[in-house]
């Protein structure tokens, strides 16, 4: 197991460079040269709009004329917005599914491609990518009609395994959740997929083969070799899937519109919902800046916890 | 092992089908008539089969021009990203320099700032300065993605040995020499990767394309397939024809370059 770890400037250079070079520094712009244009970009469209963001979120503002100071009252109105709450709760629920269902079934996903015989593995690996390659576009028309109450795919085969269809898939608060969350595991497994069949191919087989002469059994195989191995890979993905999933629009969007009576609308709906459908710069910029707090804390805190960078020492 | 060969397989190829019925139903449905479309049971071969779909959708609807705007501007993006990436890439992978720890941890940080916190600002920043054109606004913020960064960095520090690079610099080449000629062929297929992983990105994007572009006339693929999606008589068999047809580039160049995706988009994540 190679033990570099994400973000490891240190770990990458002690594992490429003998150690005697590491005493001749060169003086030189070069680096700095080679990685200005990525810190431009950061600054510009990156940096600069965080900043003018914070700034925002401390005022009214309808997009035209100048912005008028308000102070944190935006973010009192959100504290007491019911909508703001069901968009967070919402987001909370997304979330969730996400690391609770899309990963687990990804890993379990990858177990089973992984399992050492297995024909046009190649083949299997694609089939799940592919959602991927798909644009959200076409998965929420493609989905919307997958759901549609009366003629969907989903209510046939209701109907010809059960005998009953008719299920209003979009058209109730919690269904609509499922539904969602149905087009997240659709869209997101396969991609998952590939980080842990990587990860697994990358267990040392003598691993397996002393456990195996141990006489541990599967599950004890899988706990003792295969999560420890998987770590990284684990973090990378646990990490990614929270990020992705706190921000997700266009499933929601397109599919159910945030509805009904908001059971779907998410915290980036609820932005942009706020900014381009009313106007209020201000009060979306808020709700952006609380999105922004509870991301950034929480990646960092998955982090710490999963060990990501802490090889890097 | 052999026991559990056939369940195994049993759950793979339920889920196979899974995964692959809505696509499988969707272009299906993309050769029926209009009516035929929700037909019960579903019917898997179209019959009557039709290419109605695909000739008003190409004539009655200006698809060519969604198309071009989508691919141009993908394809611009992705070029300019790999180059920015590897450049940057490098710099993190084969040099020691001051503040390289704060700089690496600032850049990988960027990838935990949620789209949606930059998305109000970017956009009256763009818009208040006449940047907002889409032929920039949908293309430059998006060319130095910190993944990509990342992505270049492990593949560099592991597959480009220092002694190439200590040779050339003896030999008395530049720096950007350096990386012109040695660094930039060696990395061809974490290019391919990246290229292909920016290339669905900016092809498939979404959301700020919504915000950003007013004028139909510059309408990308998703935005334009969005418009025959929400008008009031949803035209299911236009918009299913031209998912179709938008989706195939993207489909050709993954099945072209599906290894060095897969292989690429793992490097980050298994190595790192």
């Amino acid at each position: 197991m190679t033990t570099t770890v994400v973000g490891p400037p240190g770990a990458a250079r002690a594992r490429s460079t003998p150690k005697g070079e590491e005493r001749r520094p060169r003086r030189t712009w070069a680096p700095y040269l080679f990685v200005s244009p990525f810190y431009l970009l950061y600054v510009l469209f990156m940096l600069i709009p965080v900043g003018v963001s914070l700034w925002l979120s401390l005022t009214e503002w309808v997009g035209l004329g100048t912005p008028r100071w308000v102070g944190l009252r935006n973010y009192r109105l959100l504290a007491t917005d019911i909508s703001f709450h069901r968009a967070l709760g919402n987001t909370a629920v997304f979330v969730l599914v996400a690391l609770c269902l899309v990963v687990p079934l990804a890993l379990l996903i990858a177990q089973a491609l992984n399992t050492r015989g297995l024909r046009v593995r190649d083949l299997w690996r694609t089939a799940y990518f592919v959602p991927i390659v798909v644009s959200p576009i076409l998965v929420a028309l493609v989905f919307g009609l997958v759901f549609d109450r009366q003629f969907g795919l989903a209510n046939a085969v209701l109907r010809a395994l059960f005998g009953s269809g008719g299920v209003d898939w979009l058209g109730d608060p919690d269904l609509a959740r499922v539904s969602i969350a149905l087009v997240m595991l659709w869209r997101w497994t396969g991609y998952l997929t590939v980080f842990f069949l990587a990860g697994l191919q990358n267990v040392p087989r003598e691993l397996y083969e002393a456990a195996a002469l141990d006489g541990a059994g599967r599950l004890r195989t899988f706990t003792t070799v295969t999560l420890p191995a998987l770590k990284p890979v684990t973090a990378f993905v646990v990490v990614t899937s929270f990020i992705g999933a706190a921000q997700i629009f266009e499933e929601p969007y397109l599919l159910t519109g945030g509805g009904p009576a908001e059971s779907t609308l998410s915290v980036t709906m609820f932005i942009y919902r706020a900014a381009f459908q009313r106007q209020q710069f201000g009060y979306a910029a808020a709700a952006a800046v609380v999105l922004f707090v509870l991301v950034f804390g929480l990646s960092r805190l998955f982090n710490r916890l999963l060990g990501i960078g802490r090889a890097a020492s | 092992m052999t026991r559990a060969r056939l369940p195994l397989h049993v759950f793979l190829l339920l889920l196979f089908v899974g995964f692959l019925a809505p696509l499988v139903w969707a272009l299906s449905g993309s050769f029926k008539p209009r009516g035929e479309i929700f037909g019960y049971p579903p019917e898997l071969v179209p019959d009557p089969f039709t290419l109605d779909n695909y000739r008003s959708l190409l004539t009655e609807q200006p698809f060519g021009r969604w198309f071009l705007m989508s691919t141009v501007v993908a394809v611009v993006a992705t070029v300019v990203s790999v180059f920015v990436c590897a450049l940057a890439g490098y710099g993190f992978a084969k040099f020691r320099f001051a503040g390289k720890r704060l700089l690496f941890n600032v850049m990988f940080s960027s990838l935990s700032i949620p789209f949606a916190v930059i998305l109000v600002p970017l956009f009256v920043i763009l818009v208040k300065t006449g940047l907002g054109s889409p032929w920039f606004a949908l293309i430059v913020p998006w060319v130095a993605p910190a993944f990509g960064i990342f992505m270049m960095q492990q593949y560099i520090v592991q597959s480009i040995p220092d002694s190439v690079l200590e040779a050339a610099r003896i030999d008395g080449a530049s720096e950007f020499g350096i990386f012109r000629t040695i660094v930039l062929p060696l990395l061809r297929p974490a290019l391919g990767a990246l290229g292909v992983w920016q290339f669905l990105q900016s092809y498939n994007s979404f959301l700020w394309p919504l915000v950003l572009v007013s004028d139909s006339s510059q309408y990308t693929l998703p935005l334009g397939l969005q418009t025959l999606f929400v008008s009031e008589q949803r035209q299911y068999d236009l918009v299913l024809a031209g998912a179709v047809l938008a989706v195939l580039p993207a489909v050709a160049l993954f099945v072209l370059l599906r290894k060095q995706l897969l292989e690429g988009l793992s490097t980050g994540a298994v190595k790192g």
